[in-house]
C-alpha cells in the first residue's frame, strides 16, 4: 500500500517536472532562453545607442546600463561573438552589419510600441517607456510590419525619435538641446529625451510637450525661465538638456495668433486653424470624423453647469467635448 | 499597372507625404459633401432649431436640469414596478397553471415521481419562474427607456453628469449604461458599447453590476416593508419603504463612483480620454422601432440568455431539495455548513445558499430561500402576508433587522448573475475581466456586510 502511494508520487512529480512543453524544466528552459533574448537585445541597444551618439561601447558601460555581474557580461559578449553579433577591437565594442540591423529591429518595435501606447490605448506618456522595455523583445518582423501599417507607417515616436523604417534606415534626430539655443526667437519642442525616468517626469510634471511652441525668457545658471505665451516654465538645465528645440517651421505660423477652442467665450464665433501636433491616432481620427476639420465655423452653444464640458455647434449638430479636449483644437475668432 | 506595381509606387511614393496629409483628405471630402448639401438641400426655418435650443437650455441648467432628470428616472422605475406587479401575477397564473397540468399528466401516464418532479417542479418551475418575473418589467422598463433614446433626452444626460465620472476617470455615457443597469445588468453591459475608448468602457462594464436590476427591486422593495417600514404607522408605510430602496440606490451609485475612481487610480490607469458626444436634435420617437429595438434586441436576447442558465440551475435546485438524509435534505445540510459563515457576514447559511445556487438569475433567489426555510421541495413564494413573512423568518429562523439591511446590501453589492457575467465575457472577450468582475463585487459584497455586521455587534445592536 505504502509502496504504491510512493511510486505514484514518483510518476507524478516525475512527469510535472519532465514532460515537454508543460513541465516545470520545459517551462524554465523557455524562461532562460527569453531572459537571455532580452538581455542581447538591450545590449544591441546600448551598443546601437553609443555609435550614434559617436560615443565607444565597452563591456564597463555594457555592464553598467544592463546592471550585471562583469562575469556575466563577458559571457554574454562571447556569446554574442559567436552568433556574429559583434565584434570587440581592444576594449571597444562594435556592432557587425548583422547586429546592427537586429539592433533597430528592437529599435523599431520599441518606438513602434510607444506609439501604439500613446495613440491607440491612450496611456499616460510617463509610462509608455516602461511599457515598451517590456514588450519590444516579443514581436516578430512581421508582426511589426503590420503594427506599422495599422499605425499608419508613423516617422516619430512620441518623443519625436525617428522610428527605423522597414528597410532599416533610421532618420537623424533633429533639434539642438534647449540649453545651447541662443536666440529669443519663438522655437519648437521637436523631442524629449525619456532616459532617465526621472528627468523626463520633471519634463512633463512642467508641462511641458512635443510639438509645444515656446520662448526662452531668462536663463542664468540656476534655472531656465520659458514661456508658451501664456504659462512661464522653470527647468533645471540639467532637465532643459533633455529637452530639444528647433526653429518654426512654416505650418507653425498659422497657429501663431491662434487660440484654444476652450477659451472661445459663449456663442463667439470661430474658425479653426489647426489640430495640435500632440492629438494623434484615435482622437485625431475622432474629432476629424465629428467634421472638427481646419476653415470650420464653431461656436460654443450649451454650458453644463459645472462648466465642464461644453457643448459647440458644428457643421450643424451639437457636440459636447471636455476642456481638455477643446483645448487641443487652435482656432481663430471671425 | 500590375497590383503588385502599384503597391511598390504607392510604398515609394509614401515617403514624400506631409505628416497632415490625412487631415487634408478629410478636409476635401466635407468640402465636397458640403458642395453637395447646398446644391440639394435647401435649409427650412429656423423655427424647430430655435425650439432645440429652449429644451436644452431646460434640460441642461441647473435649477431645472437636475430634477427633471431625477424625475424622469424616478418615474420611469416607478412604471417598471408597479406595472410589472399586475402583468406578472397574470404570467405567473398561466405558466404555473400549465406545470400544473402536466405534472397532473405525467402522474396520469405513470411516470416515476423522480421524473415528474426533476422536469416539472425543477427545470420547468425556474424557467417558469424566470419569465414571468423577469419578462414584464423588461417589457416595460426597455421600451420607455428606448424612448428616451430616441426622443434625444439621453445624450444631454450624458453631458450634465459628465462632470461627475471625469473626477472618477469614467465617461460620461456612463451613466447610461448605470440607466440601463436598472433595467438588466446584462443589457447595461451591452449598452457600454456607446463608450468608444476601451479604458473608459471596460471600467463602466465592471462597476455597472452596482446598480441594483429590476431581478433584485422586489428582494428589495420585500424587505424594506416587511423589516423597515413596518416599525413605522401604517401611513407612512410606502414612504418609508420607497425611502429605503432609494437609500439602497444611492448607496448602489457611491460604490458605482468609488469602485471606478480605485479602478482608474489601478488596474485601469491611464488619461481621461477622448470624450466626443453627439447632441442630436429632438426627434418625435418612431414608436415601432422602439418596440422592435427595446423588445427583440433587448427583452427577448436578455431573457433567452437567462433561460439557458436558469434551467440547470431548476434541475440542481429540485435535486438538492429532494435527496433526503435522515430527517434533513441535501439542501438544508450545505445551508446548516455554511451557517457560521454566514453570521459572521450578518447572513445565514440559507441565504449563501440561496445566492449559490440562485445565480443564474436574481429573480429565484427568494424562491429558493424560502424553500428551505419552509423544508418544501421547490420553489415557493413564501407565506402570503407581511406579518406571515416577517414570522416565518424572524420567530423561526432567527432573523434580526441586522440580517435584512446586510441582505439589502449583499443583494446590492453581490456578483453578477451567471447572464451578466456570460454577457461580460462575451464583451470583453476575455475570461481575465469576467473573473475580475465576480471578485471585486463578491469581495465588495462579503466586506461591507462583514464590517455593518461587526460593527453591529461592537455596539450591542444585534
Amino acid at each position: 500500500m505504502n509502496m504504491t502511494v510512493w511510486l505514484a508520487l514518483t510518476i507524478v512529480l516525475i512527469a510535472a517536472i519532465f514532460i515537454p512543453r508543460m513541465g516545470f524544466l520545459a517551462i524554465y528552459k523557455t524562461y532562460r532562453a527569453t531572459r537571455e533574448r532580452e538581455l542581447v537585445e538591450d545590449a544591441l541597444k546600448h551598443l546601437l545607442d553609443r555609435e550614434q551618439h559617436g560615443r565607444q561601447a565597452s563591456p564597463e558601460s555594457l555592464a553598467g546600463t544592463l546592471n550585471l555581474q562583469r562575469g556575466r557580461i563577458t559571457r554574454l559578449i562571447e556569446d554574442m561573438e559567436t552568433q556574429g553579433l559583434l565584434e570587440s577591437r581592444g576594449t571597444n565594442l562594435h556592432l557587425t552589419t548583422q547586429g546592427e540591423r537586429w539592433a533597430l529591429h528592437v529599435v523599431r518595435a520599441h518606438r513602434l510600441w510607444e506609439r501604439y501606447l500613446t495613440d491607440e490605448a491612450r496611456m499616460p506618456l510617463g509610462r509608455i517607456h516602461g511599457e515598451s522595455e517590456r514588450r519590444e523583445h516579443s514581436l516578430t518582423e512581421a508582426q511589426l510590419n503590420d503594427l506599422d501599417a495599422a499605425l499608419g507607417h508613423p516617422t516619430r515616436d512620441p518623443h519625436g525619435d525617428p522610428i527605423p523604417t522597414r528597410e532599416g534606415t533610421l532618420l537623424k534626430t533633429e533639434g539642438m538641446p534647449l540649453t545651447a539655443w541662443q536666440s529669443e526667437d519663438p522655437v519648437r519642442i521637436v523631442h524629449l529625451e525619456d532616459e532617465p525616468a526621472l528627468a523626463f517626469e520633471q519634463i512633463l510634471a512642467a508641462g511641458l510637450r512635443l510639438g509645444q511652441t515656446i520662448r526662452i525668457l531668462d536663463r542664468n545658471p540656476q534655472r531656465i525661465l520659458l514661456t508658451d505665451g501664456e504659462t512661464e516654465f522653470r527647468l533645471a538645465p540639467a532637465v532643459a538638456a533633455n529637452v530639444s528645440v528647433a526653429p518654426l517651421p512654416e505650418s507653425e505660423a498659422a497657429k501663431a495668433n491662434a487660440i484654444p477652442l476652450a477659451e472661445l467665450t459663449y456663442d463667439q464665433r470661430a474658425e479653426i486653424v489647426v489640430l495640435d501636433e500632440a492629438v494623434q491616432g484615435f482622437t485625431r481620427r475622432r474629432f476629424l470624423d465629428l467634421g472638427l476639420t481646419p476653415g470650420t465655423v464653431v461656436y460654443p452653444e450649451l454650458q453644463n453647469f459645472f462648466g465642464d464640458p461644453r457643448a459647440y455647434r458644428v457643421r450643424g449638430t451639437l457636440i459636447a467635448l471636455r476642456k481638455d479636449q477643446a483645448a487641443q483644437i487652435w482656432v481663430k475668432p471671425v | 499597372m500590375e497590383a503588385n506595381e502599384i503597391l511598390a509606387k504607392a510604398e515609394s511614393l509614401r515617403n514624400d507625404l506631409s505628416t497632415g496629409f490625412r487631415d487634408e483628405i478629410v478636409k476635401s471630402l466635407y468640402t465636397e459633401a458640403e458642395n453637395i448639401a447646398k446644391r440639394a438641400v435647401k435649409a427650412a426655418t429656423d423655427k424647430k432649431y430655435d425650439l432645440d435650443q429652449k429644451i436644452d437650455r431646460l434640460v441642461t441648467s441647473p435649477y431645472t436640469g437636475l430634477p427633471i432628470m431625477l424625475l424622469l428616472l424616478s418615474f420611469v422605475i416607478w412604471l417598471t414596478v408597479s406595472g410589472a406587479n399586475v402583468v406578472s401575477n397574470g404570467i405567473a397564473v398561466v405558466l404555473f397553471g400549465i406545470g400544473d397540468y402536466g405534472r397532473a399528466l405525467f402522474d396520469q401516464i405513470g411516470m416515476p415521481w423522480w421524473i415528474t418532479g426533476f422536469i416539472w417542479d425543477g427545470v420547468y418551475l425556474s424557467l417558469a419562474w424566470v419569465v414571468s418575473v423577469m419578462l414584464p418589467p423588461m417589457m416595460i422598463f426597455f421600451p420607455a427607456f428606448t424612448f428616451l433614446e430616441d426622443l434625444g433626452y439621453l445624450p444631454r444626460v450624458a453631458f450634465n453628469m459628465d462632470w461627475l465620472f471625469k473626477k472618477t476617470g469614467a465617461h460620461g455615457k456612463q451613466s447610461l449604461t448605470m440607466a440601463m443597469g436598472f433595467g438588466c445588468n446584462a443589457a447595461g453591459v451591452i449598452a457600454t458599447r456607446v463608450i468608444d475608448s476601451p479604458r473608459e468602457r471596460l471600467i463602466a462594464i465592471l462597476t455597472n453590476n452596482f446598480v441594483p436590476c429590476n431581478g433584485r427591486f422586489p428582494t428589495l422593495i420585500m424587505l424594506a416593508t416587511v423589516f423597515v417600514a413596518a416599525s413605522f404607522p401604517p401611513a407612512l408605510t410606502s414612504f418609508i419603504a420607497a425611502g429605503t430602496v432609494v437609500g439602497v440606490v444611492l448607496i448602489g451609485v457611491l460604490f458605482t463612483f468609488l469602485a471606478s475612481w480605485i479602478l482608474s487610480k489601478t488596474l485601469l490607469k491611464g488619461e481621461a480620454s477622448a470624450f466626443t458626444l453627439e447632441l442630436p436634435p429632438y426627434r418625435r420617437p418612431n414608436i415601432s422601432r422602439i418596440l422592435y429595438t427595446s423588445i427583440i434586441d433587448r427583452t427577448i436576447f436578455v431573457l433567452w440568455r437567462a433561460m439557458q442558465t436558469a434551467a440547470p440551475a431548476g434541475a440542481i435546485i429540485w435535486i438538492l431539495a429532494n435527496i433526503h438524509l435522515g430527517d434533513s435534505n441535501l439542501a438544508r445540510m450545505i445551508a446548516d455548513w455554511l451557517n457560521p459563515f454566514g453570521l459572521l457576514l450578518g447572513l445565514d447559511g440559507v441565504i449563501l445558499l440561496a445566492y449559490i445556487i440562485a445565480i443564474p438569475a436574481n429573480e429565484i433567489v427568494v424562491p429558493t430561500m424560502m424553500m428551505v426555510y419552509m423544508g418544501a421541495g421547490m420553489m415557493i413564494n413564501g407565506p402570503s402576508g407581511n406579518s406571515a413573512i416577517f414570522d416565518l423568518l424572524v420567530n423561526g429562523n432567527g432573523w434580526t433587522m441586522l440580517t435584512a439591511i446586510n441582505l439589502m446590501l449583499f443583494a446590492l453589492l453581490h456578483n453578477p448573475c451567471a447572464t451578466t457575467i456570460l454577457t461580460i465575457y462575451k464583451e470583453t472577450k476575455s475570461y481575465k475581466w469576467a473573473t475580475l468582475s465576480v471578485v471585486m463585487t463578491l469581495g465588495t459584497a462579503f466586506l461591507v456586510t462583514f464590517l455593518t455586521a461587526s460593527f453591529a455587534r461592537l455596539m450591542g445592536w444585534a
